[in-house]
């Protein structure tokens, strides 16, 4: 059986029990918080019989914007903290000034032990990736406010250039560009 | 018996590749899916089934239900308005001959009288009389010939009645129709 193969399944169950909880408990929770009437209703028009409404378009919107944050954010959190710490331990090996400035911060751990891969780095950002476009969709079809899908659009951005950047590291490794070195 | 358990381990773990692939993408569906499905919309509050309803207006309307031969499917709902009901049921083929059922338990819970106006028909004609049944007295709903008409019962205060749905044909009938009724309390 292929490492790879169980290895993506295995680091792939938490983003996807994040995502999904993120927005279930986000929706909760702003209902509670801004004390909103919805309604269930049970229309079987997806993989779910159970569909939350709203009578008010305006709560559906807020909910669907807070709740879409609350999913991304809670994606990106994870995300950004592999991508950055993979990012420090890769340049400190050729940067001493990264080492320093790590030193200062008190984040000396970050570097000591790799302990991310791209594998991890690549799952965790296409699900912020997919969460992101999600949130974009939502903004343009009028569910959700417009500043929820331009910060979903930059998270999703920056997401993809960190597993770019994450790549570029890796592939360095294996065919190291010369005009670093010499 | 070594080896032959290792290439059965070997044969096993290919073919689970395949079915790993597909867990694969279904953590990656998965939550997509549920994602969007569970992003909140907005709906208006459907008329919703009810087994009885105490209206604004006083009066209280039961469904009483039941399996019956030839009237099936029964559904009260509440209507936009206070006081207004659909009732529908499927009024299945039958021969010749006049059938009924209890269909509704109205009861004016107030102390003045009020008159109940009911008004069915089917969307197609089969010929038959179908009219309601209150104590002795019959109130015709649509006749063999599909002539409709609107019928008013008045209701003492507290009085409670029963109400049968009957139907009535001379010929034998070979599919089923659906009977819609509104019941609007004045």
């Amino acid at each position: 059986m292929s490492k790879l193969l169980k290895r993506a399944l295995k680091i792939a169950v938490w983003p996807a029990i994040i995502m999904i909880a993120a927005k279930v408990l986000g929706i909760l929770g702003i209902n509670a918080l801004y004390n909103l009437d919805y309604y269930i209703d049970n229309q079987i028009e997806g993989i779910y019989s159970v569909q939350i409404c709203y009578t008010d378009p305006s709560s559906t919107i807020l909910v669907n914007s807070l709740s879409d944050i609350i999913m991304i954010v809670a994606l990106a959190l994870p995300t950004f903290y592999f991508t950055i710490k993979t990012l420090l331990y890769e340049t400190s090996f050729q940067n001493p000034r990264t080492i320093v400035k790590i030193t200062e911060l008190n984040i000396l751990k970050w570097i000591t032990k790799k302990g991310t891969t791209f594998l991890q780095i690549f799952i965790w950002s296409a699900f912020l990736t997919t969460s992101s476009a999600i949130a974009i969709a939502h903004s343009v079809q009028g569910n959700a406010y417009s500043w929820v899908g331009i910060t979903a659009m930059i998270i999703g951005i920056l997401s993809i250039w960190g597993m770019i950047k994450t790549y570029q590291l890796e592939t360095d490794k294996i065919y190291p560009r010369e005009n670093i070195y010499y | 018996m070594a080896v032959y358990s290792f290439k059965t381990k070997t044969i096993l773990s290919k073919l689970a590749e395949p079915l790993l692939i597909v867990a694969l993408i279904t953590i990656f569906v998965l939550p997509i899916l549920s994602v969007i499905n569970l992003s909140p919309k907005t709906g208006e509050i459907k008329k919703s089934d009810i087994l009885g309803a105490s209206t604004q207006s006083g009066c209280t309307v039961d469904l009483i239900g039941g399996q019956h031969k030839i009237f099936s499917s029964e559904k009260l709902t509440q209507t936009e308005g206070i006081g207004m009901f659909e009732y529908t049921v499927t009024i299945g083929k039958r021969s010749a001959g006049r059938y009924s059922k209890p269909i509704l338990r109205i009861k004016n819970k107030t102390d003045q009288q009020k008159t109940i106006i009911f008004d069915g028909q089917t969307a197609i004609n089969t010929k038959s009389d179908i009219f309601l049944l209150s104590g002795n007295n019959s109130y015709i709903l649509q006749n063999s010939t599909g002539i409709t008409h609107t019928e008013k019962l008045t209701f003492n205060p507290n009085e409670e009645k029963i109400i049968f749905l009957a139907v009535e044909n001379s010929a034998n009938v070979q599919f089923s129709e659906i009977f819609k009724m509104t019941i609007s309390i004045e």
